[in-house]
């Protein structure tokens, strides 16, 4: 069976539509989305319309977290005043834009899908807001595809694609107090894999292409997709729409520009 | 100096005797003892919280000021209080049931309340983390019986070579070395090199409970200088 895995979409409906004829020209079976389907981009509700028309299933992201509970995460989303500044306004806009059939979809999504031996999250099994960072520490990045007793583990939220294949972990724990005398026992780890899908909408490679993948669930192959569009288009929209047009300019540029979070292993505490 | 420790201990519960048996015990080592920590926990439900904190917040002379940081119970009570996220408290009330939320709200009145709101998350020395349950949550409960994996995923969040933790009340002492890992990433711009990983054995220390079994009570001296840890066993 082939899969695509498309996440933060952001709104961004010309990214969409060119994504959507991609997988179909390569004949994917079913499509998982991992959210993030609104904020920063000009077309939140024609991409929630869009993906229910299709009936994806969907985890829900940050972004679709903040339009159905308001913004309250604590301060670990944003990196600096500046960054916190502006995405309020594209969250204050989004928040006003969208349709209330919208917002009560974005309530109903779940955190995690779980099919046969993959799981599918937003951000990490913890929470929406972790990034799971192709240099994150190679155990703590174990521990999270352990967690959810999946093999693979498909993800978003960074907005780079990457697959990060972790073999043969092996942990050794002795105790030399408190338990029945020392004892010294070893753990050995299987094959695990993370996959993240990029983004769709916001994309932040260094190219202004969307990503997703493909994934064959009969042989393990992952294909990273980079697919060309009409960026521009997009661009002019959140300009016209009164976003905050440093939106538009990294749309074109397909870079984060300082909106890393200073620690992305941190679990946020809403 | 050599023959420094620390005094560690976690879960008083409002045993306000138990604490005094540890005060009494580290008197007793005073000579050696240059620091003493409360991992938390120090309100519950069985004993009298006021007494205890009162106690902890006035140390007789030649006492040490105790370090403090919050544990479960008293983060249910700024839960309780409107402070933290969680307005009913659902933990605390799965736990103990609404009669026993009650008696939390009771023990502690609005001043206590303030003063809580001003402890400690948990404490970075050296290189230890000294804390509650881990920097994942006030509720994490690390024990023996907690998945390799998962403990070596708290050290790594902790930063810290030594982790010491109160939340499951356990006395433990466990080592545990991540030995080995391949680690192969793909970008769009191809393969990128296998990246071996492997580090050094880092700590995981359960330093007891002192209130919670009637008559005995634990805490931990460790000696930074020679990375050492004596578990210590009071009866009062």
């Amino acid at each position: 069976m082939k899969l695509a895995v498309i996440s933060c979409i952001h709104g961004n409906l010309e990214a969409l539509n060119a994504v959507l004829s991609d997988i179909d020209q390569h004949k994917a079976d079913q499509i998982y989305c991992l959210g993030d389907l609104v904020g920063y981009g000009p077309h939140p509700n024609a991409v929630v319309e869009m993906i229910r028309s299709l009936d994806i299933p969907t985890c829900q992201g940050c972004w679709d977290e903040d339009i159905v509970e308001g913004l309250n995460a604590c301060e670990c989303s944003y990196p600096s005043i500046l960054a916190e500044n502006r995405g309020r306004a594209a969250h204050e806009w989004t928040n006003a834009a969208i349709h209330p059939e919208v917002r009560e979809y974005l309530s109903t999504l779940p955190l995690t899908i779980r099919e046969s031996n993959l799981c599918f999250v937003h951000g990490s099994p913890n929470s929406q807001h972790e990034y799971l960072l192709p240099s994150m520490d190679g155990f703590a990045a174990l521990e999270r595809v352990l967690s959810t007793e999946a093999d693979v583990l498909f993800c978003g939220h960074t907005h780079v694609p990457y697959v990060r294949d972790l073999n043969e972990g092996t942990i050794s724990v002795r105790v030399t107090q408190g338990g029945d005398g020392k004892t010294d026992r070893q753990f050995t780890m299987p094959l695990k894999r993370i996959i993240n899908a990029g983004s769709v909408g916001e994309p932040r490679h260094g190219r202004p292409n969307a990503t997703y993948v493909l994934y064959d669930t009969e042989t393990t192959q992952v294909t990273l997709r980079e697919v060309p569009y009409d960026y521009q288009r997009t661009c002019a929209a959140i300009i016209e729409k009164g976003l905050p047009p440093i939106f538009a300019w990294r749309l074109a540029q397909g870079l984060e520009f300082a909106e890393r979070a200073d620690d992305p292993s941190h679990v946020c505490q809403r | 100096m050599i023959n420094s420790y620390w005094a560690i201990c976690s879960g008083i519960e409002g045993n306000l005797a138990a604490y005094e048996a540890v005060l009494a015990s580290i008197k007793q080592q005073s000579d050696t003892i240059s620091d003493l920590y409360i991992l938390g926990d120090f309100l519950g439900l069985q004993g009298n919280n006021r007494a205890v904190i009162e106690r902890i917040q006035s140390p007789k002379v030649g006492e040490l000021t105790p370090q403090i940081c919050l544990g479960w119970w008293e983060e249910q009570c700024l839960n309780l209080h409107g402070l933290r996220g969680s307005l009913d408290a659902p933990e605390l009330v799965a736990k103990v049931g609404t009669d026993g939320a009650k008696l939390l709200w009771e023990s502690i009145d609005w001043e206590l309340v303030q003063w809580l709101r001003t402890l400690h998350f948990g404490f970075h020395e050296l290189d230890c983390l000294l804390i509650h349950g881990s920097t994942v949550s006030y509720a994490d409960e690390l024990t023996l019986d907690t998945p390799a994996i998962q403990l070596c995923d708290r050290l790594i969040r902790a930063d810290a070579n030594n982790l010491f933790c109160g939340r499951s009340g356990l006395v433990f002492e466990c080592w545990v070395e991540p030995k080995q890992l391949q680690s192969q990433i793909t970008t769009l711009d191809g393969p990128q090199t296998l990246h071996e990983q492997g580090k050094s054995p880092r700590r995981i220390v359960g330093v007891g409970n002192v209130g919670r079994t009637k008559g005995q009570g634990n805490y931990v001296l460790y000696n930074p200088a020679t990375d050492t840890v004596q578990f210590k066993t009071v009866c009062y």
